[in-house]
């Protein structure tokens, strides 16, 4: 490392570079980047056209789709719904308001096997809530709804947590502004507020979809997993595991991989148009 | 005075007050469907049969080697990914290298990668037919289906959580104070125990429970990893599953009601953190 100092890393007095390079480089090596390696690895001696093969198998391409799907319209109401709840915690003063702000948090700390377990008891035809909505016609458990409903769950804090800090600084004189040239609360909000909290919340999206697209603690047990139907991406792969065909595991890993890269790609893109548009940095 | 002054201040920037109220009831059906409800649960189902039912489950050989394997693998991973948290910190923050933007992504990219995905590299890279898996099993060491590959899957999906909090709040307190004890003649270990460490701390502390929180309750990639061996590679939540799975409800219940215990003082502490602290915390979320 002190041979490259002149080239890669500008001259420091700071103590420690060896160290901490080392200990970072080393960990990123052989948590992350030997791990990941290995997958592509794999599906590279496999070959592109066999998987190819495997991932438009069909059903694994609904598999993927399903995953996909569902992460995207999760993300969408933890969108709208992370939006509401942080405007709620930081504008308003309520009587248990620290509790709602503390239970935000919880399915970041709640393990995905428990909070599984918990909705689904909840949410079968014969729990406390699934018995309401099977008197309405609706089934919850077993059906998409049901993943939409853990995946709304395990990516609930994102939005709420990346909006919030950006409402606390809004500075209260630019509605004044807004309302004192003539316009309507609605107008100030949907025109001056949503503009400002919009590339905050883009970013909470892109997070609670990123995590939603590769969840499987929470879901496999409210999906019911009928191939085809209810049947997640994360799934597959354990059951192509199971069977001891890394192969297939592999290529359908890299195509999830693929996946979630092209959304993070994409949501970034949108991000920087919407900061450019604004003429924020 | 200040009333006069006030009140059509309060009017222009807030919404009318049934609207107000509509959103309010609003985040408390959502939360209370969604977070409150099925926390309920968790213990009205635990306690269904009563107390000593409970207690009589987790007393069993299999969920207490799951109890402890657990608490085993949370007590490596803590210090594993604070030590890496704060090298990592360190590295980026007080240096300026080329690749830092990759090597920043790089330490990110576990949090957009599925657990299970993550389970899937670690049994490509260790397992039985692999080139490294091969040489492993030649000297006796076993990584996947044991403790090593569920520690490693483990460290792997709360990767980031230390250096996430820690680059931030290094960032913005700059390199200053550090050059100033330097200069006066510090030395390295000083300098990062008596200026930096303090500095620091809040968002150190920040980032242990989150990863203590993840670390305790990953499934997805365990699952993959772990071989489900009852009594031997099975933590806690693993062991929920199996119960689940065989409808034994109270057992598996309880197990997960004791692990929302463990959840829940996670939060509590950092709830209490954040109210007692809310200066330097504030500093912290802005990202």
């Amino acid at each position: 490392m002190a041979v490259l100092s002149g080239r890669l890393i500008r001259r420091s007095a700071m103590p420690g570079l060896g160290l901490s390079g080392g200990i970072t480089l080393a960990m990123v090596s052989m948590v992350v980047l030997l791990p990941i390696g290995a997958l592509l690895a794999r599906g590279w001696q496999f070959g592109p056209a066999n998987l190819w093969e495997v991932i438009h198998h069909p059903r694994v391409w609904a598999a993927l789709f399903l995953s996909f799907r569902l992460a995207f319209l999760a993300g969408v109401a933890n969108l709208i719904f992370g939006v509401l709840l942080a405007w709620v915690l930081v504008r308003y003063r309520f009587p248990g308001r620290r509790i709602l702000d503390a239970a935000v948090d919880l399915p970041f700390a709640l393990p995905t096997a428990v909070a599984g377990i918990a909705l689904t008891a909840l949410y079968a035809p014969n729990g406390a809530i699934g018995s309401i909505a099977a008197q309405a016609g609706l089934r919850i458990a077993y059906t998409q709804w049901g993943i939409l409903i853990a995946l709304i769950f395990v990516g609930l804090p994102f939005v709420t947590r990346t909006v919030q800090p950006v409402i606390e600084e809004i500075d209260r004189e630019v509605e004044e502004a807004s309302a004192t040239l003539g316009a309507s609360r609605l107008q100030t909000l949907r025109r001056v507020i949503l503009p400002m909290l919009a590339p905050a919340a883009l970013t909470g999206f892109a997070l609670a979809m990123a995590r939603a697209v590769g969840e499987y603690g929470s879901v496999i047990f409210i999906a019911g997993n009928i191939p085809m139907k209810t049947e997640i991406a994360p799934l597959l792969i354990v059951i192509q595991l199971e069977q001891f065909n890394h192969d297939a595991a592999a290529s359908i890993g890299i195509a999830m991989l693929a996946i979630s890269f092209a959304a993070l790609l994409s949501i970034n893109l949108i991000q920087i148009v919407t900061r450019a548009r604004m003429g924020h940095v | 005075m200040s009333d006069i002054a006030l009140a059509p201040r309060r009017a222009c920037t807030t919404e009318a007050r049934p609207l107000r109220a509509a959103l309010i009831a609003l985040a408390f059906a959502g939360l209370g469907l969604l977070v409150f409800a099925p926390l309920a649960l968790v213990f009205g189902h635990a306690l269904s049969d009563g107390w000593a039912a409970s207690v009589a489950a987790l007393r069993q050989p299999d969920a207490l080697s799951a109890i402890r394997l657990t608490l085993l693998i949370t007590a490596l991973t803590i210090p594993l990914n604070a030590g890496f948290g704060i090298a990592a910190a360190w590295f980026v923050t007080r240096f300026e290298f080329r690749g830092k933007a990759l090597l920043i992504t790089l330490i990110d990219l576990p949090f957009s990668v599925s657990p299970v995905v993550a389970g899937l590299c670690i049994v490509l890279l260790f397992g039985a037919n692999s080139a490294m898996g091969g040489w492993l099993v030649a000297h006796d060491m076993t990584v996947v289906f044991a403790l090593p590959g569920i520690l490693l899957a483990t460290v792997f999906v709360t990767f980031p959580f230390v250096a996430r909090e820690l680059i931030p709040v290094m960032i913005e307190q700059g390199r200053a104070e550090e050059e100033a004890a330097l200069t006066l003649g510090a030395g390295g270990w000083r300098v990062f125990r008596t200026v930096t460490l303090p500095n620091i701390r809040w968002a150190l502390i920040y980032g242990v429970l989150l990863c203590t929180a993840r670390a305790m309750g990953e499934f997805g990639a365990v699952a993959v990893v772990s071989g489900k061996i009852r009594g031997q590679t099975a933590t806690m939540p693993i062991t929920i599953e199996m119960l689940y799975n065989e409808y034994l409800s109270t057992a598996a219940f309880s197990m997960a009601a004791l692990l929302t215990v463990f959840a829940l003082l996670t939060l509590l502490v950092k709830t209490l953190l954040e109210i007692r602290h809310s200066d330097q915390l504030a500093a912290m979320r802005r990202h």
